[in-house]
């Protein structure tokens, strides 16, 4: 007997270690449906409801629907400089206003890999940054809708980016429009007396600066790897003033190809390439430091820097002087007339593994965090809400025409993807592409048109490849 | 029906008294001991290693769906690309440092079998870096050789100008080496204990029989030290050049492969998470475990043949004089 015993605990301790393994999948079987439902359908609380049909409570004693939803949610940041203060800020308003619910954030350094990672487990938290390598017929495996295209559409910027077959998983958490950081008063003293509009006149003034001032005239940030893959921002509304020109690239033939009037894709590498290669840049970009770059920016050390508009907050923060950090369009000029991407940030997802309770917190935090909170104004970003005014930082981009890429016709949602994944030229999310640029340029080892033909080619493969048409 | 209900009992009383006896007991035992680590082992070891396998005869993304079987292309996408057999030349300047890594241990590890003054500190210095994970160590030599840091710094104070130090990172001639020594630098005391450890079995009174017979340090290492740790030696090689064949931290941390320094590893990791091209970079990963296999059965054939794999004190050579003497002796006869 007492054998007996000892086998059945001994098959009770192994069935839990293999139980172990399983628990990824087990706990969304496990919803309950006690104690939400403040609008008082008792229905409600198993459904989880559209963003757009929610009405927040703007303070503890206020109306408001699921007042009494009692949850604890999680939310994954990328930020891991503010998550303990300016993060954790808004979660304590909020629960201010729903005391039924806990919000705890957790930030994530290496953010993109590991959260890449933690997705498939379904068992990461409540809410995320929606990573950018998670392609959009993707999106319905890890996260729920939060409303349809054509509603949330008219309410919030970006909703494209986010978006599959009709639905829109992710809001973005405001928006940057693609320019470039400059400080004023190192610029004035060089001698640049008007913003360039070309990249030529751009380089001159780099040139100009090199000459007649102490400050690096254009800081890569080359060893954080990413600040290269910025440049890839400016390659379909920015040089090309089409806002179409991303779904078309796919079917395009050599889209890096080099053209006269120096727009296209083209002429951004170009102006990253002769920068280098005319030495505007620090002397060595293999020790480039970012978070002392923010502070060198700041006090006139670093004339210019390429990079989406929120760094514009983070270098006014850095030191004494904010107000000489300002922000000018990317210097292409197309037909005469300058344009700027205004795209989203991070978009916001809700684990669709979380149980129902959480999901509608989730949905509720969220609402809040993009409709009601005073983050835009504290980052300088373009807001979430089409109905909530510009930021005070995109001044110098009077007469600059601000376009986001259009939604991909149906059936086509991946496709810019796929063909960006195989060919490996990694607009948007590899960085080595980029940094290949500055190699080549440093070392004289390429010449820009012979890499431009290589990423040709390669994009030519991929089409092939996935069997796309090439129609222009 | 009745037959086996009455014959079930029967068999499950002889296993009951099987389990009982002594016999029975020690598999029962070695069972209940066995699983866990084995569960452990196939679950985060072999079922992963299959899977992988899987993987690299499909063309997938990360993420649910499933992808397309597509048979051998990964592998001979693996071979016609010129930049993953490229990355394998940069493990040469690793497998240099790894000999450094070695002779400086082998070094280090004699001069504390005999007595110095103050060798516990001194090993647990040399051992410390061993301790600091792969990323942090990536993170203090990324400030250590950064322009006007602490390597130019530390060198300025000794007189030479700036102008004269090179780039450590930048200049493509040194930049691999420079990270190379970094993995030296926190690889060597790990090396050195493991000497150290074999060195301490050898009977201490062979050394001073060998001093009374007019031997130096240097006879002793080369006579008694060295014949006596050869199979650890061979060892710690091997694992140096398979370990250089796949190293990721220092390029993946402090130069992020750029500038010509991304090992087979980084492009590996390049192509599977930023491109997502999953199914090519687990070939890449299956032809670089071919490539260790290989290497590691090459050493130790080369051992073998050359050094009697450490476990005969006599080499090949002197063997073969043996055998040629005899054989001269016979014919004179």
């Amino acid at each position: 007997m007492k054998l007996k015993k000892r086998l059945i605990s001994l098959g009770l301790a192994t069935a839990m270690v293999f139980s172990l393994t399983a628990c990824g999948k087990g706990d969304g079987g496990s919803q309950t449906t006690g104690s939400a439902s403040g609008s008082g359908d008792a229905a409600a609380a198993t459904e989880v409801p559209t963003i757009d049909s929610i009405t927040l409570k703007t303070s503890a004693d206020s109306e408001g629907d699921y007042g009494d939803l009692t949850a604890s949610i999680k939310i994954l940041t990328n930020r891991t400089d503010i998550v303990d203060t300016v993060y954790k800020g808004y979660a304590e308003q909020f629960m201010e206003i729903y005391p039924n619910i806990t919000v705890e954030y957790e930030g994530i350094t290496d953010y993109e890999e590991s959260l890449r990672l933690r997705l498939t487990t379904g068992d990461w938290g409540d809410i995320c940054f929606i990573p950018t390598s998670v392609s959009k017929e993707e999106l319905q495996n890890y996260f729920i809708s939060l409303g349809d295209f054509d509603t949330l559409d008219g309410i919030y910027n970006f909703c494209t980016e986010k978006s599959f077959g009709g639905k829109v998983y992710g809001i973005a958490n405001g928006g940057t429009a693609g320019g470039v950081l400059y400080n004023k008063k190192v610029w004035d003293a060089a001698g640049v007396t008007e913003l360039p509009k070309t990249p030529d006149e751009f380089l001159d003034a780099l040139q100009k600066i090199k000459d007649n001032t102490d400050a690096v005239p254009l800081y890569t940030n080359f060893a954080a790897g990413w600040p290269m893959g910025a440049w890839d921002a400016y390659t379909d509304i920015v040089c090309t003033g089409d806002a179409d020109f991303k779904n078309r690239m796919p079917h395009m033939q050599d889209p890096f190809a080099k053209k006269d009037d120096m727009t296209g894709p083209y002429a951004v590498y170009y102006t990253m390439y002769e920068a280098v290669a005319r030495k505007l840049v620090e002397e060595d970009p293999a020790s480039t430091d970012w978070e002392s770059s923010k502070g060198a920016m700041n006090k006139g050390e670093i004339a210019t820097m390429v990079l989406g508009s929120w760094a514009v907050q983070q270098c006014k923060d850095a030191g004494d002087t904010p107000d000489d950090v300002r922000y000018m369009p990317f210097p292409i000029t197309v037909n005469g007339k300058q344009y700027a991407s205004a795209g989203g940030n991070y978009g916001f997802g809700i684990n669709n593994k979380a149980t129902v309770e959480n999901q509608i917190a989730a949905m509720l935090y969220v609402k809040w965090l993009v409709d009601a909170s005073p983050i835009y104004t504290d980052e300088g970003s373009i807001p979430a809400r089409k109905d909530q005014p510009m930021p005070d930082v995109l001044a110098d981009f009077a007469g600059v025409e601000l376009l986001s890429n259009a939604q991909a016709p149906e059936g086509e949602e991946d496709l810019f993807d796929n063909v960006n994944l195989q060919s490996e030229v990694g607009i948007n999310n590899d960085d080595y592409p980029d940094c290949e640029i500055l190699e080549a340029a440093l070392y004289g080892t390429k010449t820009l048109d012979e890499l431009m033909g290589e990423w040709n080619a390669k994009w030519t493969s991929a089409q092939e490849t996935l069997g796309v048409e090439v129609t222009e | 029906m009745s037959n086996m209900t009455a014959a079930a009992p029967k068999t499950r009383k002889g296993f009951w008294e099987n389990m009982k006896a002594r016999k029975g007991q020690r598999i029962l035992v070695i069972v209940l001991f066995m699983i866990v680590p084995l569960t452990l082992l196939a679950v985060f070891t072999y079922i992963p290693f299959f899977e992988m396998i899987r993987f690299s005869f499909y063309n997938m993304k990360y993420g649910g769906q499933e992808g397309t079987w597509v048979g051998l292309n990964n592998y001979i996408e693996v071979f016609k690309r010129s930049e993953c057999f490229k990355s394998l030349l940069v493990s040469v300047y690793y497998m240099g440092g790894a000999v450094i890594q070695l002779a400086l241990a082998l070094f280090f590890a004699t001069m504390f079998v005999f007595n110095v003054k103050g060798s516990g500190l001194f090993k647990g210095a040399m051992f410390f870096p061993y301790l600091i994970c792969g990323i942090a160590v990536g993170f203090i030599f990324k400030f250590f050789y950064a322009r006007g840091y602490v390597l130019d710094s530390l060198l300025q104070m000794f007189g030479v100008p700036l102008e004269e130090i090179p780039y450590w990172l930048q200049d493509q001639r040194i930049n691999n080496i420079s990270l190379a020594a970094t993995s030296v630098w926190r690889y060597m005391g790990q090396n050195m204990i493991l000497f150290l450890g074999a060195m301490m079995s050898v009977d201490t009174d062979l050394y001073e029989a060998a001093s009374l017979d007019g031997a130096n340090k240097w006879h002793q290492f080369r006579y008694i030290i060295l014949p006596s740790i050869k199979s650890i030696v061979v060892l710690n090689l091997i694992l140096s050049i398979s370990g250089s064949l796949s190293a990721f931290e220092p390029p993946y941390v402090i130069t992020n492969g750029t500038m010509g320094t991304g090992t087979y590893f980084v492009i590996m990791n390049r192509l599977a998470h930023e491109n997502q091209k999953v199914g090519l970079a687990c070939a890449m990963a299956i032809v670089l475990l071919a490539i260790i296999v290989l290497c590691t059965v090459a050493q130790n054939l080369f051992f073998k043949y050359v050094f009697n794999d450490g476990t005969e004190d006599e080499s090949k050579a002197a063997v073969r004089a043996k055998k040629r003497a005899a054989k001269a002796s016979k014919r004179g006869a």
